[in-house]
């Protein structure tokens, strides 16, 4: 009698353990296939995010060029640019402006002037990996311009025949290609405004000029020469469908 | 941030320097080197050189010179120049015409403005003059034989 109830305890025994690992093992299948549920949801998730191919288009105006036109410097570019986004890492470019330079003589009465447009396409890289608002841009251009320029001395004199007669030169044509290393930052302000300047390094590819002179400023390059350096401070109007997205939030 | 902002600093005060290079040697003449029977001659009689059109004294007295450098008119299309020549009991004249074309020449705003000339043809009337010959015809700040002047022989 005993020896029945003892095998009738293991048998229960035997059974509740069994009946135990089962369900212990259903819940582990069950919590599993809840984990790896919530890891296809949060993949799915992060691939939804992606960035897309096109990212957005801006425009911009360079605010350093149209201040130093106001504070009637010796020479300005006045510049407007367009730019795609591409990925937001390739931002291939688009910049048109107006060069203007009127340069008086230090010691004489001599003036040099022109007025006339240039244009710059190229691309820039975004070094910044976190789509977190800023961006560090590297960069290269290649810019033309084909400009008319003027050059008047009031005082020039034939010294040795005693000739007195104005020097008056223009509309002399010139022409002039370079390219231009890039850098710069840009930052968000506010919704779709953003705030950047860059640094550029040109070098001179090709100039052609007249016999009587070569200019002394080309439009878009500043003070004419084999390399100079430039830059400007950009206002940019970024619409697209990164540029609202760069807020960052709260992992909740 | 701070890095960025200094090297754009001190990148923005590297473009702003200014330089004015002007050329130095800016004093457009032509010279003209005396021969005499092919060979290069210093001339010891005392030559004079005026120009038509001016009352100024191009070359005034100068003596045992092998050759002599002379301005140009700016606007002229011909120069006329009057060569006299004084030696020992004798005095005589010679006319040069210089054809050529004006070319204005600038650098900068800064830097004076110069006329350089390209000569086209040179005559004379051959008094003492056998013949003159046109080796260079860029009249700019190069400082190099444009005529030779070549006199006649003394038989």
């Amino acid at each position: 009698m005993l020896m029945l109830k003892i095998s009738k305890y293991i048998s229960v025994l035997l059974i509740s353990l069994v009946a135990t690992t089962a369900y212990a093992q259903t819940q582990q299948n069950d919590i599993a296939k809840e984990a790896k549920a919530v890891a296809d949801t949060i993949a799915a998730n992060q691939k939804n995010k992606k960035t897309p191919f096109i990212s957005g288009a801006a425009i911009s105006i360079d605010v350093c060029g149209l201040a130093m036109k106001a504070l009637d410097s010796r020479f300005a570019n006045m510049e407007a640019s367009a730019r795609l986004n591409f990925k937001e890492k390739y931002f291939p470019i688009f910049e048109l402006g107006l060069g203007d330079c009127t340069r008086e003589g230090e010691e004489n009465n001599n003036v040099f002037s022109t007025t006339a447009p240039y244009f710059r396409v190229g691309m820039d890289y975004n070094f910044n990996k976190k789509h977190n608002g800023n961006r560090m841009f590297g960069g290269i251009r290649y810019a033309f311009s084909s400009f008319n320029y003027n050059f008047e001395n009031p005082d020039f004199t034939d010294e040795a025949w005693g000739v007195h007669d104005p020097l008056v030169l223009h509309d002399i044509k010139g022409k002039a290609q370079w390219a231009e290393i890039v850098f710069g930052v840009e930052t968000k302000l506010w919704s779709i405004v953003r705030l950047g300047y860059n640094v550029r390094y040109k070098m001179r590819i090709k100039q052609s000029g007249n016999n009587w002179g070569d200019p002394w400023y080309v439009p878009g390059f500043g003070r004419n020469g084999g390399s100079a350096w430039g830059g400007s401070v950009n206002l940019t109007f970024d619409v697209g469908k990164t540029a609202r997205k760069n807020k960052p939030k709260l992992a909740i | 941030m701070r890095r960025l902002t200094l090297l754009f600093t001190c990148l923005a005060l590297l473009a702003s320097c200014d330089q004015v290079d002007c050329t130095l040697d800016n004093s457009v003449s032509y010279t003209c080197n005396f021969y005499s029977e092919g060979s290069k001659v210093t001339l010891n009689d005392v030559i004079t050189v005026t120009a038509c059109g001016t009352d100024s004294v191009l070359i005034n007295k100068m003596q045992g010179v092998p050759g002599i450098e002379l301005p140009m008119s700016y606007w002229n299309e011909q120069d006329t120049l009057v060569l006299h020549i004084t030696g020992n009991g004798y005095e005589m004249k010679d006319t040069i015409w210089v054809k050529k074309n004006n070319i204005p020449h600038f650098e900068s705003p800064d830097c004076p403005t110069k006329m350089f000339h390209f000569i086209t043809e040179v005559n004379s009337t051959h008094t003492f003059i056998d013949s003159l010959s046109l080796v260079n015809p860029t009249v700019n700040y190069a400082d190099v034989e444009n005529i030779q002047i070549h006199f006649r022989s003394a038989d």
